[in-house]
């Protein structure tokens, strides 16, 4: 199963994201790793193309409110209207309480939002759930 | 044993040329030159001519091997689709370019009614179809298989996008003439063009050959044609392999229609702090403008550089006038030549626009980014700054002893080191004199090394004139 893999924006941190492909490679996905700095429109190329169930964005530096606004209307705008969308990292600037930031990401159609102690083992559990269930209705 | 005399012919849109060489050391003596205009309805009468015109310098041995490229009637005509422009399309295209081919129009997604109507009225050789990596998308290819399926397209659709439904896509295709080569794109940002290249070349050889009167040229020659554009790439891939002080190579052939930019060299890894986006880039890379020509297209040359052009002339002191009625004399005959100083000096702003219009293309940027982290650099697409030569060659730049031409394809001292396009620094400039590069390029498949050789020596150095 293919899955989208990236650092979304102008963001540079590249050890996590080389972690997260060795985690889900590990785990059973085909993860295709666009790497840092990626667009909105690279990310759902590279989904279009690889026919991916899922894109998982990470953040680390704070930008990523910003950078992720008008990720879920692009996808459904360019035929991916079945993507999961995961997000990561440090999404914002300061010491805003997660579950403040959580609201706020699933609101713009994230399908989970994730911090930085989340369990990763968890995360690939629950990616496998959610792609069977958007699949299921699909 | 005598030593063997080599024919080459280049079949162009309106000249077709030829030379005979003989290998002699380690390259060829050339002994004779010849060009006749192209007789477009049957294009072996221009190559027998040409051939007879050289067969008193080929006495008394007689020619012993000939080879022969064309690009007459329009070329290799190919229409490249894909799925998005970023990726599969722009792969489509490159793999077209590599081939010799000309990209009449690229198509990405699902192919709508008017986009099939179109496609049939474009009447292209080849369909490049493209689309999905291995494994992955299916639903747009399926669909546009269909779709090319109804239409009544006569061209060949060459099937070369996701592999694991290519028995579906074939079987849809039922009816048509159809070849497959591997997926250009097997995994996202995986850049796989050879394949699709060499069944390319393979089709050229199918649909160029027949009904164009070459079926018998080829007959009594024995050895197949290339597309000239083909001819060209192969010797730039050539030249640095038998003279390696000659990586780092650039050649402009500039013609009435096109002007094509092909680069040979280390792209590598960018410096320290500089980000690379977009698809990896090929050692050798071949781009063609089919916008800018000096004479079948000038007037869309003329529009889409109007604004570089326009200071040009003004730097020059020339007629803005005087050069529009110019540009509609040569539009209205291509075969026009400058007939006054005034008119030589016309051609040569039109030149240098060329030039830097296709440079520009054919090169990438560095952009520079500010980010939390630190101020980085962002490049996207081909850094030609070290190339260390570039050869201009076709009609105008064969002839041309102006260095100032081709120096348009190099950075200006003024361009911003910090965004810039990632054009050649300081190359040395010279100029296909004799305009031999497609003759050699011919030569290229059995002797390489001498034809290589002989284009070096056969380039000539230009000195800067102001």
């Amino acid at each position: 199963m293919n899955i989208v893999l990236g650092v979304i924006g102008s963001d540079c941190h590249s050890v996590g994201n080389k972690v997260l492909e060795a985690f889900f490679s590990e785990a059973g996905f085909h993860v295709i790793n666009l790497g840092v700095m990626v667009s909105q429109d690279e990310f759902i190329d590279a989904a279009i193309e690889s026919d991916a169930k899922a894109i998982l964005v990470s953040s680390l530096y704070g930008h990523g409110e910003i950078d992720c606004e008008g990720l879920r209307q692009k996808c459904e705008e360019r035929g991916l209207e079945d993507i999961v969308l995961y997000v990561g990292g440090n999404l914002v600037v300061g010491k805003t309480p997660f579950d403040e930031v959580e609201r706020k990401f699933k609101a713009m159609g994230f399908d989970r939002v994730f911090c930085a102690h989340d369990d990763l083992h968890q995360a690939a559990e629950d990616l496998k759930v959610d792609i069977a269930a958007r699949n299921r209705h699909a | 044993m005598p030593d063997p005399v080599l024919l080459s012919v280049d079949i162009g849109s309106t000249y077709t040329k030829g030379a005979v060489f003989v290998p002699r050391g380690e390259a060829f003596d050339l002994l004779a030159q010849a060009a006749v205009p192209t007789t477009v309805d049957d294009l072996g009468r221009g190559f027998e001519a040409v051939e007879s015109a050289l067969q008193a310098a080929a006495a008394p041995a007689g020619i012993s091997r000939a080879w022969f490229s064309s690009s007459a009637r329009g070329g290799l005509k190919i229409a490249a689709v894909g799925l998005t422009t970023d990726l599969t399309v722009s792969i489509a295209r490159q793999a077209a370019c590599s081939a010799g081919g000309k990209v009449v129009k690229a198509y990405s997604y699902r192919l709508t009614r008017a986009e099939i109507e179109e496609l049939e009225a474009l009447a292209p050789d080849i369909v490049l179809f493209t689309g999905g990596t291995d494994g992955g998308h299916e639903k747009t290819n399926l669909a546009n298989a269909e779709a090319l399926a109804a239409s009544c397209l006569d061209s060949i659709i060459l099937y070369a996008g996701n592999a694991k439904i290519g028995d579906d896509v074939l079987a849809r295709l039922k009816g048509k003439t159809v070849a497959v080569a591997d997926n250009v794109m097997p995994e996202v940002g995986e850049v796989r063009i050879e394949p699709a290249r060499d069944v390319i070349r393979r089709v050229f050889l199918e649909r160029i050959v027949d009904g164009k009167g070459l079926s018998r040229i080829v007959r009594r020659i024995g050895t197949a044609p290339k597309p000239t554009p083909l001819a060209v790439y192969d010797l730039v891939r050539a030249i640095p392999e038998a003279v390696p002080a000659w990586d780092g190579l650039g050649v402009i052939d500039m013609g009435g229609a096109t002007t094509d930019f092909y680069s040979n060299l280390e792209t590598g890894r960018p410096d320290d702090g500089v980000l690379l986006k977009g698809l990896p880039e090929p050692r050798i890379k071949r781009t063609v403008e089919g916008d800018l020509g000096l004479r079948v297209s000038v007037l869309a040359l003329a529009a889409s550089q109007a604004r570089e052009i326009e200071s040009r002339l003004e730097a020059e002191g020339l007629d803005q006038a005087g050069f529009e009625a110019y540009l509609a004399s040569v539009a209205a005959s291509p075969e026009a030549v400058p007939a006054s100083a005034v008119e030589e000096r016309y051609d040569a702003v039109l030149a240098g626009a060329c030039v830097r219009a296709a440079a520009l293309r054919h090169a990438g940027r560095q952009t520079r980014l500010a980010t939390p982290q630190g101020v980085f650099r962002v490049q996207r697409g081909r850094d030609i700054g070290r190339l260390r030569r570039l050869v201009g060659s076709g009609g105008y730049l064969s002839r041309c002893r102006d260095a100032a031409v081709l120096r348009e394809a190099c950075l200006r001292p003024d361009e911003d080191p910090e965004d810039r396009p990632l054009l050649p620094a300081a190359p040395e400039l010279y100029a296909d004199a004799r305009y031999l590069f497609p003759l050699l390029g011919n030569c290229v498949a059995e002797y390489p090394d001498a034809a290589a050789r002989t284009a070096v020596r056969e380039a000539l150095p230009l000195e800067p004139t102001r």
